[in-house]
């Protein structure tokens, strides 16, 4: 059937008018994207412009400028979670727990595995006084994903855990992070060792901070900095073999007077020690009978200075009694009797400890060849390993 | 015909015609379009659709254009901090106040206002006309107003806009009167839900407000035109909520009783903020004119001056609210900005400055709720979350108050957001404040407006509350039971002696019903043997059937031309419940009334 002339007419004209409007769709749709382009490129722009100022205001140490700067950035890019996690960073740093708390909650909502957010959100719980929330975050940004860099960002966050559980007094659980710490870090970071070997310190095990610093300096052992420290902990530890070992290597790299002080110490306390391994008897008889006459030296000397000076009765009493001790020994005590008997050269050095303690505490503390007598009660003590 | 209206700025809309010979002369460039035009058939119905997404690409274009300028202006007026320099921010508004005046009072008068009762009028008053003009008009007035810190929004503008891209397209096409009515909400629609990127809003808010009722012929085509321009705004400006929100989850049921007090304090709120524009923007729009062409200046220059101290309270505000929703301010600055915005919404609205209600509205119920939440936290810590649920109700509840339409608030916040944990807390608070802001305003905001600019629009509000009659409400039984097809001309003459009607009701087996006049009956006895049964002499049209439920003005059509209806039950005994008659619908209606 032919379709009436008039609605022919009136489809002809509608056709025309979609066909305008196409058309007129398409410019449209090319103007509309130009003008959008345009326009994202400016908020682009203006968007790094503000997050630009706001990084240089969050180094500048000015937190609150730096909080408006993000702010600014993120009118135009909202969704940037760069700039919101910088903004987070920027509240924390202001003190606005409560809205860093927010926007990092945002973003952990979307990424609960960051481990950037994480250990904002571990900084924001830690300063909530949420100590548990606060591990738990920790732990999520070890575990978490680091978009660059992460086997140092982990590090990172171990050690801030580590931190806090030592500010938590939680000395066990800080101990299993540094031992994770020590663990992961690989050999040829020397600083990174030097650093372990401090938190060993901090949690009171010498012998694997002093495995730390030994393992620092396989990768730069001409580092007189990390020599010394080695050098301390050994020497702290009563190992005074390693200790001098460490000193004298210390000293030749960077010959200091505290250096050179040390190491005098430590040759002292090795060439008096009657107990060092390897020393014939007659050593061992000599160095001993030695110690003991330094020891009767210097209690004899306090006696007539200290106990002048001392207006304690309960001080003058001590170095009686100690005086008293060492005239009974003393009848005993000759270069044959301490050779045949090893008992009596123990009894000789444990006097000798006890006059060293006694007199430092009465008549000041004991300055070089005394200070090495007082150590040598460490090594007596089988302090060292 | 009906005799066509003007608009309000006095363009002369024109009458479409059905004789559309002239253009095709003209079209000479178009001649091998023939062929196609006979090919292809496109009725009515579907080139309405077609129509939609159409209107609702040009409507996402346009919002996605109209946004631009906005900020564009916005970064040149007042600089791309968040915080602009005193300087403008004192300066700046009150400079545009005065070019937009100038631009509405000389050119574009139509632009003045939100733009949602415009669109109404259009639909109502001027059969789905909305001169162009008015589109290029609040284009450029709501762009620069906006941008420069008047305390207005995007949206409203964008629904007028995308009505006018509708209409002239309509007009254009000569569609016929009745789809250029339906074309002016299609376009709102999809200018509103690019604005909002916020689609199923769109469409609600269009069908709460502007329509009024869920028309079947209007739904296919709103829907379309919002989700295609709503595409077409997502594919340049991309399709993330406009409001990011940290998750939510209900911690204790307790915590909904805080939602009911944000409920109460939102809806007398709102009642305050309605009541601040009502009694106001007569006061101004009854000035001397030329009062007019400074009233926006003097609105930006009081906006300019709180905006030295609350810089948030200028423009739309859409990144304050996001910062509210990530708990940034304290309760206190909360209810100072919430507060602040009323005052400042309030200046550039009264004042005529063109722009639109839904942000500023979005932006005081977020303050607000924030404040609320905020508030209670510190009092009842175990029974109200952090302050940002709490914004982010108060966002959907302030609208609900403020707008009466209490569904589009819910979807709202749900589109707005993308977070649909919220819905529980919305709606228990957007009823309470609705239900206040109604008891205590009878008649909604905009048909306040629409009264005040001499237009009795129809409420959507009222419409929706009207009582329906039903068929039920005016049947009454039969007062002799009905004859039946088999019965004989003797039994129908027995029944009609006691019968007071004046038509006797027959069914027959396959469930027709028929009439029979008592009058004529004597006259068919007389032709007919008494034995005769009754199907053999009723020649008459069947009866159309009326259901209990059915709707009384849909009763009213179909009694024409008879005396009395069967109304029968849906029930598989197709059982008579009764019977009604034309005095039967207008004693039910006169008793309604």
């Amino acid at each position: 059937m032919t379709p009436e002339p008039q609605h022919i007419v009136s489809r002809y004209l509608q056709q025309r008018v979609l066909l305008l409007s196409l058309i007129l769709l398409a410019l449209l749709f090319v103007v509309t994207a130009a003008l959008a382009r345009a326009y994202h490129a400016r908020e682009d722009a203006l968007a790094k412009d503000w997050a630009d100022k706001g990084n240089s205001d969050l180094t500048a140490n000015k937190p609150a400028m730096a909080c408006d700067d993000y702010r600014n950035s993120l009118s135009y890019v909202p969704d940037n979670p760069n700039v919101q996690l910088h903004l987070a960073e920027a509240l924390l740093a202001d003190g606005r727990l409560t809205e860093a708390r927010s926007y990092l909650a945002n973003l952990w909502d979307r990424a609960p595995g960051s481990g950037e957010v994480n250990l904002d959100l571990a900084h924001v719980s830690m300063r909530m006084g949420d100590p548990e929330q606060a591990i738990r975050y920790f732990r999520s940004a070890i575990l978490g994903s680091w978009e660059a860099d992460s086997s140092r960002q982990r590090r990172k966050a171990r050690l801030q855990l580590s931190e806090f559980l030592l500010d938590n007094r939680r000395t066990n659980d800080a101990q299993a992070v540094i031992a994770g710490i020590a663990a992961d870090t690989p050999p040829e970071n020397g600083s990174a060792h030097e650093e372990n070997g401090h938190l060993f310190l901090r949690v009171g095990d010498p012998v694997k901070a002093l495995a730390e610093f030994e393992a620092a300096l396989q990768t730069d052992p001409q580092n007189s900095e990390w020599l010394a420290e080695a050098a301390q902990v050994a020497f702290e530890n009563g190992n005074y073999s390693v200790a001098e070992n460490y000193f004298s290597r210390a000293v030749r790299e960077n010959p200091t007077d505290d250096l050179h002080a040390s190491l005098a110490l430590v040759r002292d306390v090795l060439r008096n020690d009657p107990f060092l391994s390897g020393l014939s008897e007659e050593e061992q008889t000599r160095r001993s009978w030695n110690d003991f006459q330094l020891g009767l030296d210097r209690l004899k000397k306090c006696t007539s200075t200290g106990a002048s000076s001392s207006s304690s009765n309960n001080a003058s009493s001590t170095l009686d009694t100690l005086n008293t001790d060492a005239q009974d020994l003393q009848k005993r005590v000759n270069l044959s009797a301490l050779g045949m008997n090893p008992d009596l050269r123990n009894e000789a050095m444990q006097l000798v400890s006890r006059i060293e303690d006694v007199t430092s505490q009465i008549c000041g503390p004991a300055t070089d060849i005394d200070q090495a007598l007082k150590l040598l009660k460490k090594q007596q003590e089988g302090i060292h390993p | 015909m009906k005799e066509r209206k003007e608009p309000v700025d006095g363009t002369t809309a024109p009458a479409p015609t059905s004789d559309a010979t002239s253009e095709v002369s003209n079209g000479i460039g178009f001649k091998w379009l023939s062929p196609l035009a006979r090919s292809v058939k496109l009725s009515e119905g579907n080139l309405f659709l077609l129509l939609a997404i159409i209107i609702g690409i040009f409507s996402g274009l346009a919002v996605v254009c109209f946004r631009i300028a906005i900020e564009w202006a916005r970064l040149a007026l007042l600089g791309s901090a968040l915080s602009p320099p005193h300087i403008r921010v004192l300066l700046v508004p009150a400079g545009a106040g005065l070019v937009v005046a100038f631009l509405v009072q000389k050119f574009f008068l139509a632009a003045r206002g939100s733009g949602v009762n415009q669109t109404k009028a259009a639909v109502y008053v001027f059969d789905g006309y909305v001169p162009f003009r008015t589109v290029i008009g609040k284009f450029l007035t709501c762009s620069i107003a906006i941008g420069s810190g008047q305390s207005l929004g995007p949206e409203d503008p964008s629904l007028q806009m995308g009505a006018g891209i509708a209409s002239a397209l309509g007009r254009r096409l000569k569609l016929s009167r009745d789809k250029l009515r339906l074309l002016a909400p299609v376009g709102a629609a999809a200018g509103l839900a690019a604005a909002f990127n916020a689609p199923i809003s769109a469409v609600l808010f269009v069908i709460e407000e502007v329509i009024g009722t869920w028309s079947a012929s209007a739904l296919g085509a709103i829907v379309l035109a919002a989700v295609s321009s709503a595409v077409v705004m997502r594919s340049f400006l991309g399709g993330e909520p406009m409001f990011r929100v940290p998750a939510y989850t209900l911690g204790h049921p307790a915590e909904l009783l805080a939602y009911a007090v944000l409920g109460i304090v939102s809806g007398v709120l709102s009642l305050a903020f309605t009541k601040i524009i009502v009694i106001f923007r007569p006061i101004l729009r009854a000035q001397p004119e030329w009062t007019h062409y400074l009233q926006p200046a003097a609105a930006g220059l009081l906006i300019g001056l709180i905006g030295l101290k609350i810089p948030q309270s200028m423009g739309a505000g859409y990144p304050y609210i996001d910062q509210a929703l990530h708990s940034e301010y304290t309760w206190q600055i909360l209810a100072i900005l919430g507060f602040a915005k009323i005052l400042t919404t309030s200046l550039s609205f009264v004042s005529g400055t063109p722009g639109g209600m839904f942000a500023p509205t979005l932006f005081i119920g977020a303050m607000i709720g924030g404040a609320i939440g905020g508030l209670e936290h510190q009092f009842f810590p175990q029974v109200s979350a952090s302050v940002a649920p709490f914004a982010l109700v108060g966002m959907g509840t302030f609208f609900a108050g403020f707008m009466r339409v209490p569904i589009t608030s819910v979807f709202m916040v749900v589109e707005t957001t993308g977070s649909y944990s919220i819905v529980l807390p919305v709606m228990i608070s957007n009823t309470i404040a609705y239900l206040i802001s109604r008891r205590y305003q009878d008649v909604a905001l905009f048909d306040i407006l629409a009264r005040q600019d001499n237009m009795e629009l129809p409420s959507m509000e009222e419409q929706r509350e009207q009582i329906v009659l039903r068929v039920e409400d005016a049947f009454r039984q039969p007062n002799v039971p009905p004859l039946q097809a088999s019965d004989t001309l003797a039994r129908a003459l027995e029944i009609a002696e006691t019968s007071s009607e004046d038509c006797l009701l027959v069914r027959f087996p396959t469930g027709r019903w028929a009439c029979i006049a008592r009058k004529d009956l004597p006259e068919i006895a007389a032709k007919h043997p008494k034995e005769t049964q009754l199907r053999e002499v009723l020649t008459t049209a069947r009866l159309p059937i009326l259901h209990p439920d059915q709707r009384l003005d849909d009763a009213l059509r179909f009694i024409q031309g008879h005396q009395l209806l069967p109304v029968i039950g849906r029930a598989g005994s197709r059982k008579l419940e009764g019977v009604i008659s034309l005095p039967d619908i207008l004693a039910a209606y006169q008793r309604a009334s």
